[in-house]
């Protein structure tokens, strides 16, 4: 029993990172319509913006902050720069990701070039331990949960409550409509880019604590959890992708802690596999529903 | 054996293996249209089987490397072994085409799978010695001793090996099999509908592929003698994907020439450059860093490649003299149950579908009359599309039947629609765009010997008369439907009209009995509507059941036997047009609804 609590408390730990950075896939690829390979590898730049930053002994918050807000702003030039011009001229869904896997091939390559091969160990600096209800917490969790449950509040009154927010559903849902209806849409992609990045940089940082040892290949390794959280809660559902994190943390803990550490990663993989081969369109959509992000042409 | 000789020997010997997977993928990717993105899994495969069936036992040499099998094959058997296990693999993998996913997100499939592999075998280290990889592995040519003989030696194996590959590639990847898989490619939907089995097709593409891979991967081992997880890889993939954008989709000359410029001197050339600085990663990751802004400058600035796919527009001999309309040889089957003598060649029995609690067809029962052309009318919204869809089978209903030369098709697949005779169009018009009208409707012929294995092995021996006469049949539908003069035109660059012309006469060449039109005349000119239905009565003359879906009544008038009115899912009548015309209730549902 003891083991079970804990592994769930593990897989909790887990799923809100990988739910807080799956969130801002899913919202990304709702909006543009591209699954982005390219977002792994803006998270191993977070990691390391949060590592140089908190290794010089700045405050958690502030570190979250200040790289959230650089990742927004990296995103949004992202999609300005190169994303949207080459939708425009007509590139189609493969060659979109054949572009974001080139894209994230170079950003890695530019990150092992400025700081190294080498791996980076890192998490021990929070590892008090907190205990209660037969799970044990290190701090580091906590505040990640916690992050992670105040930033989803926050997009889903950003979602349901604001005008902005309800545009963004529009937009994603069907631009031309959304625009039909006099939303300027450009803007909302805009709006959209920033706040998805915003989720990269944190989740990035979030990952960097957490984990206690990373390299270059964080985000790339880290990508396929995301995906499969995202795929798992139907791709361009927010609310999809925060149960589906959850998910895919904790069933990869029941595989590290029940069949092998080295197949952790395998169980999550299985998952996303499974997952596109059976029920492509997510646990929670109905059918018919969002036929615009699945239908075969 | 000097420094610049086997410096050459090397760049060589990568260059004919780098070449050998490249036209594989490029045969799936550039000319079939399947993303496999796990490509690298299969050459591993194949360098992993030759390995273990080279090694000898694991206890050998101290049992430093553990794998499975550990056998001493002959050489050549273990190289064609090689093949064999990654055709097998490539066919596994095939089967995830049966979802028929968005192509990203079977790129995405793929990706996660290539990954999932490299954990595998590195998790696994019984399986072929984990993340140190194999050593030892002999080089089938150790017999020469060593040296120079035995360098070059493997150099013109590679070589001969590279050229014969070229040869059964090329029996795919041109000709009407090559042409059958860009049909695919452009429109897999459409490709279905003429009653092509698309998965049956990815299935074999990918067998195929995967047996180039399998032996350029245990060439590739034969000669660097040692194997592991860090040399396949997800991005060698890309490396390959990048030769292939950057030579040219789909074109196996432009894979040459990437593969001259990509793998070769930027991934495997980089590595011979001196390590710089205390950064033993800073040389490779340079090297992935270019290959990726290649790939990215290639697909803005010239998405085609250096080599664009131009395949040469096939002017077959036609005859001088267009065939005079009358005497125009097509065929429309026959009565295929003539014991049916209900004289109804479909009958559609209480279908339902709903899409998110929207009953778009709630129970329509109706039926088409053999030799007849039926009208499905009714307000936007109706139904009809979904109907015609449900018939067509490419949308599953919730409910009831449909019956088809009296046989219970409900269940089937669209191909296997098609293939009995019932045979559809779309709304928008899915033209192939990469081929000519004529290729168009060529390619449309059911039952080519040239699809078959037979006639991928046979060549133009056997499938070349039946081909001819394919495209005389072509021919003769260019002429009844006026459009001649645009057979030798790229179907992408034809007009909207046009479009849905060469899709009437792409379903007719696939030998219906019952033909499903859906919308044909939407955003026709007069004239080409005038030409159209011209073209329907005529076919209706010769024995051929249509289906069509239609808003404008003026054509209703002109063509229906028989008219079909849907109102909010259900069949609200069903008689002749002028019957209906004077029914007030068809009038106020028609208007009102």
């Amino acid at each position: 029993m003891g083991v079970i609590v804990q592994t769930i408390g593990f897989g909790i730990a887990a799923g809100a990172v990988i739910s807080l950075g799956a969130v801002g896939f899913t919202v990304q690829f709702g909006i543009s319509n591209v699954l982005n390979i390219t977002y792994g590898a803006f998270m191993t730049l977070a990691a390391y913006l949060g590592y140089a930053l908190l290794s010089r002994g700045l405050d958690v918050w502030i570190t979250l902050a200040v790289v959230g807000l650089a990742l927004a702003v990296a995103s949004l030039l992202f999609n300005r720069v190169f994303l949207a011009p080459l939708q425009r001229r007509g590139a189609g869904f493969v060659s979109l990701v054949i572009g974001t896997v080139a894209a994230g091939i170079i950003l890695q390559g530019a990150i092992v070039i400025l700081v190294g091969p080498g791996a980076i160990t890192y998490g021990a600096q929070f590892d008090t331990t907190v205990s209660g209800l037969g799970f044990d917490f290190t701090v580091a969790q906590l505040v990640i949960i916690g992050l992670a449950l105040a930033l989803m509040l926050g997009l889903h009154v950003l979602l349901t409550r604001t005008k902005i927010g309800r545009a963004m559903r529009a937009t994603s849902n069907n631009p031309t409509v959304a625009r039909a209806c006099g939303i300027r849409t450009s803007r909302i992609t805009d709006v959209t880019w920033l706040l998805t990045g915003f989720l990269c940089g944190t989740a990035g940082v979030a990952l960097a604590v957490t984990t206690v040892t990373f390299d270059f290949n964080l985000g790339s390794t880290f990508l396929i959890y995301m995906i499969a959280a995202a795929v798992l809660g139907g791709i361009g559902q927010p609310y999809g992708a925060m149960i589906g994190g959850l998910v895919v943390g904790i069933a990869s803990q029941f595989g590290a802690a029940y069949w092998s550490p080295a197949y952790q990663d395998v169980v999550a993989f299985s998952i996303l596999i499974a997952m596109l081969l059976i029920r492509p369109r997510g646990l929670f959509a109905a059918a018919g529903v969002n036929r615009r992000n699945l239908s075969a042409a | 054996m000097s420094g610049w000789e086997y410096y050459a020997v090397v760049l060589l010997v990568y260059f004919a293996t780098f070449l050998i997977s490249a036209w594989g993928l490029n045969l799936e990717f550039g000319v079939a249209g399947i993303p496999n993105f796990a490509y690298i899994v299969l050459v591993a495969a194949g360098a992993y089987t030759y390995s273990v069936l080279t090694l000898g036992p694991s206890s050998g040499n101290g049992g430093f490397q553990r794998y499975v099998l550990g056998a001493t094959l002959p050489y050549p058997l273990a190289i064609v072994c090689a093949g064999a296990v990654s055709a097998v693999l490539g066919a596994v993998i095939g089967i995830t085409g049966l979802k028929r996913l968005r192509p990203d997100y079977q790129a995405m499939a793929m990706l996660v799978v290539s990954i999932t592999a490299t954990t595998i075998v590195i998790a696994d280290v019984g399986l072929v010695n984990g993340s140190a990889g194999l050593a030892l592995i002999p080089n089938p040519l150790h017999s020469l001793g060593g040296g120079s003989r035995q360098a070059w030696g493997y150099v013109g194996m590679v070589f001969g090996v590279c050229a014969l590959v070229y040869v059964v590639l090329r029996r795919f990847s041109s000709g009407p099999f090559g042409r059958l898989l860009r049909a695919m490619r452009d429109d897999e939907d459409a490709a279905l509908a003429i009653g092509k089995n698309v998965v049956a097709l990815r299935i074999a593409v990918q067998a195929v592929g995967g047996a180039m891979a399998g032996l350029s991967g245990a060439l590739l081992v034969g000669f660097i003698g040692g194997w592991s997880p860090s040399a396949w890889l997800f991005i060698e993939t890309m490396a390959l994907l990048t030769a292939i954008i950057v030579g040219g989709m789909g074109n196996d000359w432009g894979v040459v020439a990437g593969t001259l410029i990509v793998p070769t001197l930027i991934v495997q050339g980089v590595q011979f450059l001196p390590t710089v600085g205390g950064n033993p990663e800073l040389i490779p990751q340079l090297g992935w860093m270019i290959l990726g802004l290649l790939t990215i400058a290639f697909l803005f600035f010239r998405p085609s490649g250096l080599i664009p796919e131009r395949r040469p527009v096939s002017r077959v001999a036609l005859p001088a003299a267009a065939p005079a309309v009358r005497t125009a040889t097509f065929r429309v089957p026959e009565a295929r149950a003539a014991a049916d003598a209900s004289d109804e060649i479909l009958r559609v029995e209480g279908i339902r579908r709903e899409f998110g609690g929207v009953r778009a067809v709630d129970g329509a029962t109706f039926g088409v009359a053999r030799g007849s052309i039926t009208g499905l009318i009714g307000p936007n919204g109706a139904g009809k599309s979904t109907a015609l869809g449900i018939v067509s089978g490419f949308v599953r209903a919730t409910g009831g039947s449909v019956r088809f030369d009296g046989v219970d098709i409900t269940a089937r697949p669209p191909h296997r629609r098609a293939r009995r005779g019932l045979v559809r169009t779309f709304q928008l018009p899915r033209e192939f765009g990469s081929l000519t009208t004529l290729e168009n409707l060529v390619v449309a012929a059911p039952h080519a010997r040239s699809e078959s294995a037979l006639g991928v092995l046979g060549g133009r021996r056997y499938w070349g008369r039946e081909e001819r006469e394919i495209t005389e049949r072509a021919r003769a539908l260019l002429v009844l439907f006026q459009m001649e003069d645009k057979a030798f035109e790229r179907a992408r660059q034809l007009s909207g009209g046009q479009k849905r012309m060469l899709e009437v006469m792409r379903a007719v060449m696939a030998e219906p009995s019952l033909l499903l039109l859906d919308e044909p005349t939407a955003g026709l000119s007069p004239m080409l509507t005038e030409r159209l239905g011209d073209a329907c009565l005529e076919l209706r003359d010769r024995g051929l059941s249509i289906l069509l879906v239609e808003h404008e009544l003026d054509t209703i008038d002109r063509l229906c036997d028989t008219v079909v009115v849907m109102v909010q899912g259900k069949v609200f009548a069903q008689g002749a047009m002028e019957d209906l015309r004077r029914s007030r209730e068809v009038q106020e549902a028609y208007i009102a609804g």
